[in-house]
């Protein structure tokens, strides 16, 4: 039994390395060098060699040391461990894909016979999937900041007072295990769709084993999104595609950026949702959410917004108690 | 100089590299006879007669013959197939000319087959479906939607041949301790242990000696005895093809059917891995094999073991993709008013085709993971029949117990599961009749990437 577990336990924390030379994930060590490479890339063109010096709170071992950050490295390897327990292994993609692509037939819907080329078909399915990821990233995203009991778990991740590539796990198990489904359910219904209409020739578009956009958008610098490099895309890219300065707002703690910015590759969704912000070189901000929360440990990152959860139920009963007792 | 040097090296290396045909000259140290060929697997041969004969009998249904072929071991019985035809002819005509004294049921997997109801070992299981053969009409019966010639045939094939290969030959007996290849076999042969060992599992593939020189298609012809192969099939000219070296059966037949078809190349797999490594054991001289060249071996042993499983899990994709199909072609002749029973009868005998091979994964001591549970549990213990019903027991006297179950149209979407499973589970390639578009490839993809826990 004790045998089992340091065997699951170890296996665990292998994978959990591997993330750092695996070009699928986004820490990999490769796409954190390729980040450093872009931003030096891009502040020299723009600050000549006075570039190199806005790269330094990616440098900085404060940074990658400080409390916050340790709590990050922390909630990465234990989630990990939780969720690898709660996300039920017999509820795989095949079964949600299968019964999709049989629902969908079921109804009526079958092989279009466009007779479109193999790599028209890849071209589009990728595209459809990258639109779709995008856009429920976002919309999940953006239920975690507008809903009390949402955010009392998304809290977690903007507790964060300096942001390293690693913040991107910060988060509460809970939120792991939304965006878990999230994900399957996005994943299962763009591959669904797509089998029915063009069958035998969906497969994505993949460099490295990862999407193409997905590979691009960890090239260029996305682990500069959670770090104290602010580097803007220029006010016209930013329209399009937000920038790390621009996810930066986001985790600003100043009250004119809340709820700024939910976007993840693109900045059409905050656009349409009345949330853009733009982003800045110069810009200097302070992270945090500015309630207890930033100064907790991994335990209290865990507990705390069942805490926060528990008084919000409290005192919306109360609220409507008093409603209910003001109507009689 | 250089280059008759270089053509020398390169004549050697061929010869290293030697052997296209499965024919072996003897090693054995002092070995007195007169024999001058060291491969010997009649015994198999007489089991593929024996089971293709066996498939015969089902579909006549005298209980008394089948058993002849399925647990007799008595002289005299007759070749029923493969038999001579016009244009085809057969050098031996019964089975006694193959090797006396053999039978099915005891070479069959002892192990628990989960995938039947009563959790019977496979042999048991063999004898059952054959009992049930005989009360059947033929092999058919509809009521339960069995059909007893292809469940008896496809689950034999499995508990037998690729059982006694894979679990026994290529498995325990390549150990050191077993029969080892500086003796021989037994007292009087002109084989030592592993040159035999390693024959056995050969003739249980049931290839032709000659199968690498051979293409897919031709291999499928031989089987079929079709004339226009026969000079393919007759490798020494003799006007007769011998049953012991020239023909084609079982797992052999299916592995060249499927690359036949989809161009993937398991039959050539399987059949250089038997030559390579017998090539090994042949190398050593008659010396006991060192521990690198029984690992050597080994992983020859693995190569077969796997390209095997998977020929039998693609035959069972294959087949779900047919029942798929006939659960349309019903639905479309109820919607038509038309008569069923053709439909039906498709129906239920492909259907057995699917559950026989599925037993015969489980029917080999190799762990299959949680797909063992998933096939079990999407394929039922029947089809789904008329009036939404599924076997999903056996009472006490054997009789089959059925209950409801989903609906027919609902059981297809358990055949795009089924075939999910199955392309993943075991990696195939052919996938032939695939009725999901394509998925397990995308899944694969998707899978590699991850499922991402993270926002931002």
């Amino acid at each position: 039994m004790l045998e089992t577990f340091v065997v699951w336990l170890a296996d665990e924390l292998a994978a959990a390395s591997s993330s750092l030379v695996d070009s699928s994930k986004r820490v990999s060590l490769w796409y954190l060098l390729s980040a450093v490479l872009f931003a030096w890339l891009v502040l020299s063109l723009r600050y000549g060699a006075l570039g190199w010096a806005r790269l330094k709170p990616y440098l900085s071992w404060r940074v990658w040391w400080h409390r916050s950050a340790r709590t990050d490295y922390q909630l990465w390897l234990a989630n990990r461990l939780l969720l690898g327990v709660l996300i039920p292994k017999t509820f795989t993609q095949a079964v949600w894909v299968s019964w999709l692509y049989f629902y969908w037939q079921q109804q009526g819907f079958g092989d279009l016979q466009l007779g479109w080329s193999d790599a028209t078909v890849v071209v589009l399915f990728s595209l459809c999937y990258f639109l779709v990821d995008d856009f429920s990233r976002f919309l999940v995203h953006w239920a975690m900041h507008k809903t009390p009991w949402l955010w009392a778990f998304h809290q977690v991740h903007h507790g964060a007072k300096v942001l390293t590539p690693f913040t991107v796990f910060r988060t509460h198990p809970i939120e792991g295990l939304l965006f878990f489904l999230r994900s399957m359910a996005s994943q299962s219904l763009v591959i669904s769709i797509f089998l029915v209409a063009f069958p035998n020739q969906v497969s994505l578009w993949q460099v490295f084993g990862v999407l193409i956009t997905t590979f691009v958008f960890n090239v260029l610098g996305a682990n500069l999104r959670h770090s104290g490099v602010a580097l803007s895309y220029g006010s016209k890219l930013e329209k399009w595609l937000i920038s790390p300065a621009q996810h930066q707002v986001h985790h600003s703690v100043a009250r004119q950026h809340y709820d700024r910015n939910f976007g993840v590759t693109l900045a059409l969704w905050d656009r349409l949702f009345g949330s853009w912000h733009p982003g800045n070189d110069d810009q200097t901000l302070r992270y945090g959410t500015g309630q207890a929360i930033d100064e907790m440990g991994m335990l209290g990152q865990w507990l705390e917004p069942f805490r926060s959860l528990f008084q919000t139920l409290q005192r919306r009963t109360k609220q409507r108690l008093k409603l209910r007792l003001r109507g009689k | 100089m250089k280059k008759s040097l270089l053509a020398m090296l390169i004549a050697a290396g061929a010869m290293q590299a030697g052997a296209t045909s499965y024919e072996f000259d003897v090693t054995l140290k002092g070995y007195q006879g007169d024999a001058t060929s060291s491969v010997s697997y009649s015994g198999q041969i007489a089991r593929h007669a024996l089971h293709n004969s066996l498939k015969k009998v089902v579909s006549q249904g005298d209980e008394a013959v089948m058993l002849q072929y399925l647990s007799g071991t008595e002289d005299g019985r007759k070749l029923l197939d493969p038999a001579s035809k016009d244009g085809f002819a057969i050098k031996q005509s019964s089975i006694d000319e193959l090797s006396k004294g053999k039978n099915l049921v005891s070479s069959a997997y002892d192990g628990v087959i989960t995938g039947w109801p009563g959790n019977p070992t496979g042999q048991e299981l063999l004898e059952q479906l054959v009992a049930q053969a005989a009360q059947s009409n033929q092999g058919y019966d509809p009521v339960n939607g069995y059909d007893y010639i292809q469940l008896v045939s496809k689950f034999a094939m499995g508990a037998v041949f690729y059982n006694k290969a894979v679990n026994h030959y290529l498995e325990e007996k390549l150990e050191a301790d077993q029969h080892p290849n500086n003796e021989a076999y037994k007292a009087g042969v002109p084989y030592t242990g592993k040159e035999h060992v390693w024959d056995e599992a050969f003739g249980y593939f049931g290839a032709p000696a000659h199968g690498l020189e051979l293409t897919p298609e031709e291999v499928v012809q031989i089987t079929k005895q079709n004339p226009e192969y026969f000079a393919k099939a007759d490798a020494n000219g003799d006007g007769v093809v011998d049953l012991k070296s020239e023909m084609a059966y079982a797992h052999a037949y299916y592995a060249a059917s499927i690359d036949a078809s989809a161009g993937t190349n398991y039959f050539h797999t399987i059949m250089q891995a038997f030559v390579d490594g017998r090539q090994l054991i042949s190398d050593a001289k008659g010396e006991r094999l060192t521990d690198a060249q029984r690992s050597e071996l080994k992983a020859y042993a693995a190569t077969i073991a796997t390209a095997w499983q998977q020929v039998i899990a693609e035959a069972a994709f294959k087949y779900a993709g047919s029942v798929y199909s006939d659960l349309e072609k019903i639905a479309a002749v109820e919607e038509a008013h038309g008569d069923v029973s053709k439909s039906f009868r498709n129906y239920v005998k492909h259907w057995g085709e699917l559950k026989g091979f599925a037993l015969a994964l489980e029917a080999a001591g190799r762990d299959l993971g949680n797909a063992q549970a998933g096939l079990d549990r999407l394929i039922g213990f029947s089809p789904v029949l008329f009036g939404d019903m599924q076997v999903v027991a056996q009472d006490g006297q054997g009789g089959f117990v059925q209950a409801s179950s989903g609906s027919m149209q609902e059981y297809k979407l358990n055949m795009i599961k089924v075939q999910n499973l199955l392309a993943q589970s075991f990696d195939l390639k052919a996938k032939l009749k695939d009725k999901t578009g394509g998925m397990s490839d995308v899944l694969k993809q998707i899978d590699a990437a991850g499922q991402s826990a993270e926002n931002d």
